[in-house]
């Protein structure tokens, strides 16, 4: 209690500034953050393997592996970290903070264009900026399944098929003998232009307490 | 030198006198003085008032945290289907294709999942919407004024103070008392005296522990009692549960062989009514236990068998999966419910957390152990049922009388990890959705794009 509750508070407050979350949140966040790591300063991938629910997740390699790739800590470094902090863990889920009442449309734009890089960044594995195919392939045949519905080769053949797609959009009159590199970040944009994301990719922090709002304040 | 001990034999003697006459005694005929209720009419009064108080506080005081006991984020309630068809249409596509935009949905839901999931926050104690002036639930909850503090140390000086040493003694009595005269009633030949005798020593004893942890227990539908030759099942929260069951009818208990004092009392227990202990090494052959259970139902002359199918402790916010094997030994099921009012004490075993004896400390530390305990009508398995299938419709019906979540989530989950079929599910799932009735459509179009160029070259066939 007393002093290391105000020391915290401050780190909070910094951090709130910087992610862009509430103090609120970023509490919860915490408390989460030492939920998964069992009390420890950092977590490594095999906490986040052990949460039941996202075992469910087809992707959850990818998803898990967005954490520890520096790509998305806004630092302009690249590679992946072991372990992360709860700060960098801070830093991913900021991705998809909640628009409040104040953002602008070059703020919800520039939001948007955010999102879109998380999500190219956690196609591209080996990054060189383009999603080639094979890493296209692998996405899709992770959603697949290996057996029942479909077999491999329906999926192989779907894939192909998403590719040709993309890449007849990008770029209409290629030559048969052209070598299609892959998907860069501006096809990737325009692939999903029309799509609507920001109800899709934002975490809806609950606000259970009303009575703290006052009029002209927001609370998100 | 003399006055002090003759002023502490005294003392004892009023003790003593007080224990004994005023509780155990009307404990073992299943009376009560009235007391504990009147105790506890208090203690809803004072923590209404306490609430209020702290509700007060919080609008004057802004920064002091809102617990938010139904976890941290909103969730969209629609399945797997709607979410994708609500993702194509924006997008006009046809079934069979395969769209980058599609892994949206699984996108979300994994990052939902590593925010707040499910399942690890019912291996914690429930959060309180509003302190209830103990310590331990003090997570979230500051100073807020002088006349709370006071009390809140006015609690604990009654609760450590008059409380525990009361409720140790009745403890000690209690467990004494049943190894004693279970005992002596292991002695008699067998006869329906014997039997009427070692279910009056059972229950006199459990009632006594009851009454050390200042347990009120409501039973609700008493017709519906498990009767002999048949198998209780309830939901698990903490070892007290056996305590709290045993106080209205008699159980044949199934468990382990403990060493140590719990092993004496296990061992005194088998002589005087047919209970049913495991060795280690028998515990690991399902079909040897299982088998032992079975001879034990079909001599219906047998007390019923008390099991605790979820297989370890839960917080008592949700019901997880009831194990199928004490489904499969047949005979009737009776399921009871039990809800722990929270607001009391937190009667929640975190095995992790403390061992057996830190727990009970901490519980005969607490307020009071209000319960309610639903007895539900038998349940048989029916026809084209397997015993996966009759638990979970057991398990439904447990959680919707206890008013508890009813989740399909494995308890052994506090100590292992998912398994990778579940994975699969959701990838079938995702599959039938895009191929759908348009399997056809996907072929041909295979077909089409071998029989032109294609206009990207492959690094690998």
């Amino acid at each position: 209690m007393g002093a290391s509750q105000t020391r915290s508070e401050r780190k909070h407050q910094d951090l709130a500034d910087r992610t862009g979350f509430s103090p609120e949140q970023i509490k919860n966040l915490h408390k989460r953050f030492q939920h998964l790591s069992g009390n420890e300063e950092t977590i490594s991938r095999e906490n986040l393997d052990s949460i039941p629910a996202l075992a469910n997740n087809p992707i959850r390699k990818q998803i898990i592996e967005a954490f520890f790739d520096k790509r998305n800590q806004r630092q302009d470094e690249v590679g992946s970290c072991e372990e992360i902090g709860f700060e960098q863990f801070l830093m991913v889920m900021s991705h998809f903070r909640p628009p409040t009442l104040k953002t602008t449309d070059e703020e919800k734009e520039a939001l948007r264009k955010e999102k879109l890089r998380f999500l190219f960044n956690m196609h591209d594995t080996d990054n060189d900026g383009t999603i080639t195919l094979d890493e296209y392939r692998k996405v899709v045949e992770e959603l697949l399944s290996k057996s029942g519905a479909i077999g491999q080769e329906a999926a192989k053949a779907i894939a192909d098929a998403a590719m040709l797609e993309v890449a007849s959009t990008n770029v209409p009159h290629m030559a048969p003998d052209d070598f299609y590199e892959g998907i860069t970040f501006e096809h990737f944009e325009q692939i999903l232009k029309g799509l609507e994301m920001e109800s899709r990719m934002h975490i809806r922090f609950l606000d259970v307490d009303t009575t703290t709002m006052r009029c002209g304040k927001s609370t998100s | 030198m003399e006055d002090l001990w003759s002023v502490a034999a005294g003392v004892f003697q009023v003790w003593m006198f007080v224990v004994v006459f005023l509780i155990m005694l009307p404990a073992m005929f299943g009376l009560s003085l009235g007391v504990t209720g009147v105790y506890i009419q208090i203690l809803v009064k004072i923590l209404e008032w306490a609430t209020i108080r702290i509700q007060r506080g919080r609008q004057e005081q802004p920064s002091v945290p809102v617990p938010l006991p139904n976890g941290i984020i909103e969730r969209a309630g629609g399945s797997m289907e709607e979410e994708m068809v609500r993702l194509r249409r924006s997008r006009s596509l046809a079934g069979g294709e395969f769209a980058l935009s599609d892994a949206f949905y699984f996108y979300k839901k994994g990052l939902e999942s590593i925010v707040d999931d499910q399942v690890t926050q019912r291996f914690s104690s429930e959060e309180l919407a509003s302190w209830n002036l103990l310590t331990r639930t003090n997570q979230n909850f500051r100073y807020i004024s002088l006349r709370l503090t006071i009390f809140w140390g006015l609690g604990v000086f009654v609760r450590y103070g008059v409380l525990f040493p009361l409720r140790i003694t009745l403890a000690i009595i209690g467990l004494s008392w049943l190894v004693i005269g279970t005992t002596f009633v292991g002695f008699l030949p067998e006869s329906s005296v014997k039997n009427w005798l070692s279910e009056l020593v059972h229950l006199t004893c459990y009632r006594i522990c009851a009454r050390g942890l200042s347990a009120t227990i409501h039973y609700h539908n008493r017709e519906n009692k498990p009767k002999k030759g048949g198998i209780c099942v309830a939901n698990h929260t903490t070892p007290i549960d056996v305590v709290i069951l045993a106080n209205d009818g008699c159980y044949a208990m199934v468990g382990q062989v403990h060493g140590g004092l719990l092993g004496v009392i296990q061992r005194s227990m088998v002589r005087s009514c047919p209970h049913v202990w495991f060795e280690r090494s028998e515990m690991r052959d399902r079909h040897a236990v299982t088998s032992r259970l079975r001879a034990h139902v079909a001599a219906r002359t047998k007390l019923p068998i008390l099991i605790f199918p979820e297989g370890t402790c839960i917080n008592n916010t949700s019901v997880m999966m009831f194990k199928k094997g004490s489904f499969e030994i047949g005979g009737t099921i009776y399921p009871v419910a039990i809800k722990y009012d929270p607001r009391f004490g937190d009667a929640f075993w975190n095995s992790g957390k403390f061992n057996m004896v830190s727990y009970l400390l901490r519980m005969m530390t607490s307020w009071a152990i209000v319960v309610n305990v639903w007895y539900l009508p038998p349940m048989t398995i029916q026809d084209g049922e397997d015993a996966a299938q009759f638990a979970n419709r057991v398990k439904s019906a447990n959680a919707d009388q206890g008013g508890l979540l009813d989740l399909a989530w494995d308890g052994g989950l506090k100590r292992g990890k998912v398994k990778d079929s579940f994975k699969e599910e959701q990838q079938k799932m995702y599959s039938s959705i895009i191929v759908g009735q348009n399997g056809l459509r996907s072929q041909r179009a295979c077909a089409e794009s071998t029989e032109e160029q294609p206009c990207y070259k492959h690094t690998e066939t």
